[in-house]
């Protein structure tokens, strides 16, 4: 026996998808079998608007492919989003929703680590498979539940600062500094970094914070350089990390910029200006001008469905797209696998899940009881700007 | 029937409590969270409340209180201690950050103290992610436990929890709102200078709201931590701090159930409105501007004003007049009032120097003269508000220096010249909180029915008949000055200061009044009256004091003061002045250049001016005669577009203009030299002037016509070029007539230009309009001074209580000796 | 550094004044503010960055231009967000500018894109050496446009026959009308002038910064607690703390780091208002009784 409250959005809804361009709409006239839905919480407005956006369209495209192709289980994929407003309590509500009303089959997270982390026992306790595909926080996959439903296709903290600190080292860093946003993910990653220097016995110039309102980080700089810092490990979104980059340029101080994948989240070589390129950051995926196929058409597919994308420099940030694509290609096998939408049996599909040939990589036995984390350090790559376009380092 | 209607609030809550308690075990478990997190915001609003709506203060810093709360009682509950202890702590020490807030936020109002919360909030947030060894970071605090009693679910024990605090903080509400707490709160809201001339202390009711308020939001908090069971600094946004504010002002601030309303539009249609995803925000900021368009003072105090209307409840026939003679008998000092020489300057003017008097107990004592002449000033002086230079005030003790609050415990009330009664309140409340003599008391004290009814007694002493249980601020004039009274008795003062009672009182309202005041003084307290109306003041009164700029004049009984040549001088214009008269009389047009029909002006009551006829034809000088209150400045007011007349017609030149705002009437050649001359302080006298010809449309030859002023006012030549402000009185006056001169009007009209001028500098000024008379200028004139007004002008009115009584031509009205009597009171019978 | 630090702080101070002097202006003569300023600066580099950078107009045209869409808006406040509510003596207009801000930051997020933008400046290329360090020239004009045009608004004010009408307003609203000025009209002009004032902080600021949609939130914040601190209707007080709160901020990032340039500047804030309760510069109003 169970309540509901009155289902306003459902009378809202054509009013919704006629101004959203919902896809539903466009999949609702394929098939008579009912939908089956997944979801997505992320930010879509405010400041992370734009990640939201990357996640849409990466989960838009591969759902796109997979009803093309017959959906899943005969079955067409329909996607349901939520805003979380980067605000873990609206996120936890948003998950609870698409989970018990919307009854989605597996759910998406978005890029803030402390939303994913107030999802996470949701998911475990409601045992709906949880997909994070952009927060990198350690702790979401690595959550220390018996019954574990969270997976993961994008980078994880603790493995970026590791190949963050090795990539350095092999350049010939001795001493560096940290420069990291201050917020959760420049707080986990000032954690991981502290780890990963320790082990090789290197020691730090000190970690100094920036914020996303700073318009002048040269006290903040000069202080790591004065401490003797001879590379600078930098977190920050696209915005802040331009800001380090002028200020650098500002001082005159000519220093290695070993980043992780925040400048990949915008215009960074518009915003960062000519010295851009002096930053290399971390990626699971870049478009560049030639991909090999997937990513080709993949890339024509984007500029078919969204007229706003018209170079590679709007295809933003590419980690986005490529993660949630993948993500969203290994989530239908694992539904295909489990032949049902049940939530124990589709956690079990992503364990048989045993060859998938994707866009970041080729994927074998991506995922196990112990592992829930499909990409490792082999997976990173190391790109930095070329004008407006991420250009891929040769290690 | 009576009962249901007053039941209504608690009826209303435990209906809320058995629906919500019958929705927690029906609700699915996403419905579940939603209705939790609505009780929970309905909490902080109930909180808020207590802050926006009893109180009058505002806060957007209550995110940080719920913060607060929420971490700790995370950080207890996850150190192993029971949520049962860790939501009272979380309470409490939320409340006591939230008095310590307090100290700084109640040294400042409005947008300052909108700043000082929005700071704390600031503070707050960054320091939970500062704290990191604490707080956990940024990163939060994980793995909350949620609470486990028997076999509940927990989600629903937590349900239950949150619904039984909903409940609790509406009673609790419910009852602080008639509590005498609250009714202390609510008094400072509505004027915090009339709460302290009952004895309140606004420190402390503010300071308690503060912490009240706080208390509730940080409970609120302590039960979000394990509902989420994982909180960060970003789970409590600066942005839900104004939503919070904005849940109580659109439910409707001062409201039982506004906030659960307000609770619901910010909780629930966000979740209605999740398939818009990221249009979401966009649509809900446009649903509150609708919300607010359609009832900015509240969805639930429109709703309440519209349908729910409480039965009448009106004092009592007979009055047990024993029992109001013991109370207001029980505080009176046979030896009376004594003020010895008191004086006090404002920056370099001098506002009463010497002021001496006795008043001794059961006794009425008058304090007359002109506008201007520092009777207020006396009267604050009396009773706290103003600090006297010198002198002492005794009252059994010496008074003087005292705060207002403290004179008023120690047996002083008074009336304001423009009531200041506590407008939300009912009528009656009114009368109660003045009954606690300044003290809050216990908690959920009420008055008890004696008290009641010695309430509805003093209500009905003073000639009060309407309804009690309406609000204050729907009463017309009269009433309000009358309940003024009897809230002013309720604290059984030995002192009772009035100032203006009889203004806008009708003559039969007045002689009421006369009796009502040697009532009270039979009972033995002391009155002092502050008063224009000349015929009270002469049958009441024992002994006058009559001041003229500040100074005592004389002091003696009606008989001798009515007498004195200088009282009457200083009440009916230096007799000795005498102005150039025409030439020969007026003989122009009479194709009126106004004209005015039916004239009725009124400020929400009884009208002021009523069916008021005036013709000025062009070239001639009328003036309007009559008391203060009579209606005169109302009506120049409304002529210049500054209050809209409620009837009638009002013709320049033949176009009609009642319904024209003030700036195209200026426009169309109407200009008013406003009471208090009303001169832009800080521009020089030059700029002044030329701003009076802002409404010209023809060319302006700025030079010569400031000559032309110059000319005209030759003192003005030396300070053209100095602030306005600076300027004397007089010189002011002058600058004021100039600027009015400056519009070239077709007609100008003056109110009260001698008020508050030296006899010299009066004689200046009216030499100037008999010369603009000359020279053809139309002129209407108000002036309290009937005979200096009578000897410049052709013609004049005589008004009283808002009604022509006479007109005729300036001779003949020189003549007339009733008019005297209408000024002095003499040979009217009270 | 310290050089640096400190034309930085005259910088962001001297934005933050300016913004503060659009809550002065509105507020002297309607004792009503705009909560939406914020993102009428951010609107200004919206604006400028759109007309400049994507419909590729010269700098002189879209100039003018995007002060004149910005004093546009400005009166759409408040005609629409201010008045209603105003002139029927409801507090209202607070969270009706509130929910306009938001309302027109959302609307930002989806016209001009969610992701920050650079307004490319030729001036901040342009280096400038003093006391040894080498200062974009942009970050030096920024304070002295800052000061010009408070200068000029005190000129303007002090001067000319719109600048009297204004003060009339502000000293005598009633005997202004009776003068034939229409006053609604003025408190109109003093938002248009306001958001004007924010438009040219934002325009000035985007280089420095980037241009996005959310730009306008904490700026206005901070910008109200400078006019607050400064004492809303003194705008030479609101100037200076305009200048204070900037080197402020600074200077605790010089020495503290930007994580605890928040928790300072604003607990200043606070003890300075407990200890001036109408701004460092206001003055208290006598009661009247």
């Amino acid at each position: 026996m169970s309540f509901r409250l009155p289902d306003v959005q459902r009378l809202l809804f054509p009013v919704a998808a006629a101004i959203s361009l919902n896809l539903a709409v466009a999949t609702s006239t394929q098939a008579a079998e009912p939908p089956i839905k997944v979801g997505l919480v992320a930010a879509l407005s405010g400041q992370s608007a734009k990640s939201g956006e990357a996640l849409t369209r990466g989960l838009t495209m591969a759902i796109d492919e997979v009803n093309a192709q017959g959906g899943v289980l005969g079955r067409p994929l329909e996607l349901v989003r939520r805003d979380d407003e980067s605000n873990p309590s609206k996120g936890m509500l948003a998950a609870r929703e698409l989970i018990q009303r919307e009854k989605v089959t597996v759910l998406f997270g978005g890029l803030d680590t402390p939303v994913s982390l107030a999802i996470v026992p949701l998911a475990n306790q409601l045992k709906v498979p949880f997909m994070g595909i952009w927060a990198a926080g350690t702790k979401i996959t690595e959550n220390g539940a018996a019954d574990n439903y969270v997976f993961r296709v994008s980078a994880v903290d603790e493995l970026v600062d590791e190949a963050l600190v090795k990539y350095g080292a092999d350049q010939g860093m001795k001493k560096p500094g940290m420069i990291l946003i201050n917020n959760p993910w420049g707080e986990s990653n000032e954690a991981g970094f502290k780890r990963a220097l320790e082990k090789r016995g290197l020691e730090n110039a000190g970690v100094e914070r920036i914020q996303d309102s700073d318009l002048d980080v040269v006290p903040q700089l000069t202080r790591l350089k004065n401490a003797g810092a001879d590379t600078l490990l930098m977190v920050g979104n696209v915005g802040p990390s331009a800001q380090v980059v002028k200020s650098l340029d500002r001082m005159g101080w000519d220093v290695p910029v070993v980043s992780h994948w925040g400048p990949a989240g915008g215009r960074f070589g518009e915003l960062a200006g000519p010295s851009a390129s002096r930053v290399h950051f971390i990626q699971t995926y870049v478009f560049t001008e030639h991909n090999d196929a997937k990513g080709d058409a993949l890339l024509a597919a984007l500029k078919n469905a969204y007229p706003q994308i018209e170079s590679l420099a709007d295809v933003t940030p590419a980690v986005g797209i490529a993660n949630a694509y993948d993500a969203l290609h290994l989530s239908a096998l694992a539904i295909e696998n489990a032949g049902s939408t049940d939530g124990e049996a589709v956690r079990d599909g992503f364990y048989q899940i045993t060859d998938y040939d994707g866009l970041i990589k080729d994927y074998r036995q991506p995922f196990t009881a112990q592992k829930h984390d499909a990409l490792g350090p082999d997976d990173y790559v190391f790109a930095h700007f070329v004008g407006d376009q991420i250009v891929p380092l040769n290690p | 029937m009576k009962n249901l209607k007053t039941q209504l609030g608690p009826v209303s809550i435990v209906g809320l409590a058995l629906i919500s308690v019958v929705a927690t075990f029906t609700l699915d478990s996403y419905s579940l969270l939603v209705f939790t997190l609505c009780a929970l915001a309905a909490v902080v609003g109930v909180g808020l409340n207590v802050l926006i709506g009893l109180s009058g203060q505002i806060s957007f810093g209550h995110i940080a209180f719920y913060a607060i709360g929420a971490y700790i009682s995370a950080l207890m509950t996850l150190a192993g201690w029971p949520l049962w202890l860790a939501v009272p702590a979380a309470g409490l020490v939320a409340g006591a950050i939230g008095a310590l807030l307090a100290i700084p936020a109640l040294r400042v109002t409005g947008s300052y103290l909108a700043m000082i919360t929005i700071a704390f909030s600031f503070v707050v947030h960054h320091s939970l992610i500062e704290w990191r060894d604490v707080t956990g970071g940024s990163n939060g605090l994980m793995g909350i436990p949620m609470p486990e009693f028997a076999d509940v679910d927990p989600s629903i024990l937590l349900a239950l929890i949150a619904t039984a605090l909903m409940i609790a903080a509406l009673a609790f509400y419910q009852r602080l709102h008639h509590s005498g707490w609250g009714k202390a709160m609510r008094a400072v809201k509505a004027s915090e200078i009339a709460a302290r001339s009952l004895g309140f202390n606004p420190v402390v009711s503010k300071t308690l709201a503060f912490a009240l308020s706080a208390l509730l939001t940080g409970l609120a908090g302590s039960l979000l931590a394990p509902l989420l069971m994982f909180i960060n600094p970003e789970s409590f946004p600066f942005s839900q701090s104004i939503l919070f504010v904005l849940a109580v002002i659109v439910g409707g601030s001062g409201t039982l159930f506004g906030p659960v309303l307000g609770a619901l539009l910010i909780v629930l249609v966000p979740e209605l409105l999740s398939d818009f995803a990221e249009y979401r925000l966009l649509i809900f900021s446009v649903l509150l501007l609708v919300v607010l368009w359609i009832a900015p003072n509240g969805l639930l105090g429109t709703i309440a004003r519209r349908w729910i209307k409480p039965t009448a409840l009106t004092p009592p026939a007979r009055i047990d007049t024993r029992r109001v003679a013991d109370y207001l008998g029980n505080r009176t000092h046979r030896d009376g009032l004594h003020i010895r020489d008191i004086g006090i300057r404002f920056g370099g003017v001098q506002a009463a120097q010497q002021v001496s008097l006795h008043a001794p107990a059961g006794s009425i004592t008058s304090i007359i003269g002109p506008n201007g002449a520092g009777k207020t000033t006396v009267l604050n002086m009396i009773s706290g508000f103003y600090t006297p230079d010198s002198g002492q005030i005794e009252l059994g003790r010496a008074l003087a220096g005292l705060p207002a609050w403290k004179s008023a415990r120690a047996g002083i009330a008074r009336t304001y010249q423009t009531t200041q009664l506590f407008g939300e309140m009912s009528v009656l409340d009114n009368v109660l909180v003045a009954m606690q003599q300044g003290r809050l008391g216990l908690i959920f004290s009420r008055p008890s029915d004696a008290q009641r009814e010695l309430a509805l007694d003093l209500l009905a002493l003073v000639g009060y008949r309407g309804a009690v249980n309406i609000p204050a601020e729907d009463l017309a004039h009269v009433d309000r000055r009358l309940v003024e009274i009897a809230r002013a008795l309720a604290t059984a003062p030995a002192v009772l200061l009035l100032d203006e009672p009889a203004a806008g009182l009708s003559r039969r309202d007045t002689d009421a009044l006369a009796t009502l005041l040697k009532q009270l003084a039979g009972f033995g307290l002391t009155v002092i009256l502050v008063e224009h109306d000349m015929a009270l003041v002469m049958a009441v009164s024992e002994r006058l004091l009559v001041l003229d700029a500040g100074k005592p004049i004389t002091v003696g009984t009606p008989a001798e003061v009515q007498h004195d040549e200088r009282v009457i001088a200083a009440y009916l214009g230096g007799t000795d002045y005498q102005a150039t008269p025409r030439n020969k009389a007026w003989d122009g047009s009479h194709d009126a250049r106004l004209y005015v029909k039916d004239l009725v002006i009124d400020y929400g009551a009884a009208p002021v001016v009523n069916k008021v006829d005036l013709v000025v034809n062009p070239g001639e000088l009328v003036a309007i005669l009559g008391a203060n209150g009579a209606g005169k400045s109302s009506i120049l007011q409304c002529l210049a577009g500054l209050h809209r007349a409620s009837g009638g017609s009002i013709l320049l030149d033949n176009e009609n203009i009642e319904q024209a705002s003030a700036s195209s009437i200026a426009g169309q050649g109407l200009a008013l030299v406003p009471e208090g001359r009303q001169v832009f302080p800080y521009l020089s006298v030059r700029d002044n002037l030329l701003l009076g010809s802002y409404s010209r449309r023809d060319a302006v030859d700025a030079e010569g016509e400031i000559e032309a002023i110059l000319q005209r006012f030759p003192r003005l030549r030396d300070r053209i070029d100095s602030p306005a402000g600076l300027l004397s009185g007089g010189e002011q006056q002058m600058v004021a007539v100039g600027r009015g001169l400056m519009a070239k009007p077709k007609i100008l009209l003056l109110d009260e230009p001698s008020l508050g001028l030296s006899p010299s500098m009066i004689g200046e000024l009216y030499d100037a309009l008999a010369a603009l008379r000359d020279e053809g200028v139309t002129l209407l004139l108000v002036d309290q001074m009937a005979n200096l007004a009578l000897q410049v002008a052709d013609r004049a009115y005589v008004l009283e209580t808002g009604r022509v009584i006479k007109s005729g031509s300036a001779a003949q009205l020189r003549e007339d000796s009733e008019l005297a009597a209408a000024y002095l009171g003499e040979g009217v019978s009270a | 550094m310290f050089t640096a630090a400190i034309v930085t702080g005259l910088g962001l101070g001297s934005m933050y004044a300016l913004l503060a002097l659009g809550f002065h202006l509105t507020y002297v003569v309607s004792h009503t503010v705009n909560f939406a300023q914020g993102s009428a600066m951010m609107v200004g580099a919206v604006l400028g960055y759109t007309l400049c950078i994507t419909w590729g107009l010269s700098l002189w045209l879209a100039l003018p231009l995007t002060l004149l869409l910005s004093a546009l808006y400005g009166l759409v406040i408040e005609r629409w967000l201010v008045r209603p509510f105003h002139s029927r003596g409801s507090q209202a207009w607070l969270m009706a500018t509130v929910a306009g801000g938001i309302l027109v930051d959302n609307l930002a997020l989806f016209t001009f894109g969610k992701e920050p933008r650079q307004f490319e400046s030729s001036l901040l290329n342009l280096k400038v050496e003093l006391f040894g360090n080498a200062i974009g020239a942009l970050q030096l004009l920024i304070p002295l446009v800052g000061a010009a045009i408070a200068l000029a608004l005190f000129l303007v004010r002090r001067y000319t026959r719109l600048g009297k009408v204004l003060e009339a307003c502000v000293q005598n609203p009633r005997a202004a009308m009776l003068m034939g000025i229409n006053v609604n009209r003025v408190v109109a002009i003093a938002f248009a002038i306001s958001t004007v004032f924010a438009a040219i902080a934002g325009l000035l600021i985007a280089p420095l910064f980037s241009v996005n949609a959310e730009m306008g939130m904490l700026f206005g914040l901070k910008a109200f607690a400078v006019a607050i601190l400064g004492g809303i209707a003194s705008a030479g007080g609101v100037f200076v703390a305009g200048l204070l709160f900037g080197l402020t901020e600074a200077l605790v990032t010089l020495y503290f780091g930007s994580a605890f340039t928040q928790i300072l500047t604003f607990a200043l804030v606070i003890l300075a208002l407990a200890i001036r309760p109408n701004g460092l510069f206001g003055s208290q109003a006598l009661v009247k009784v």
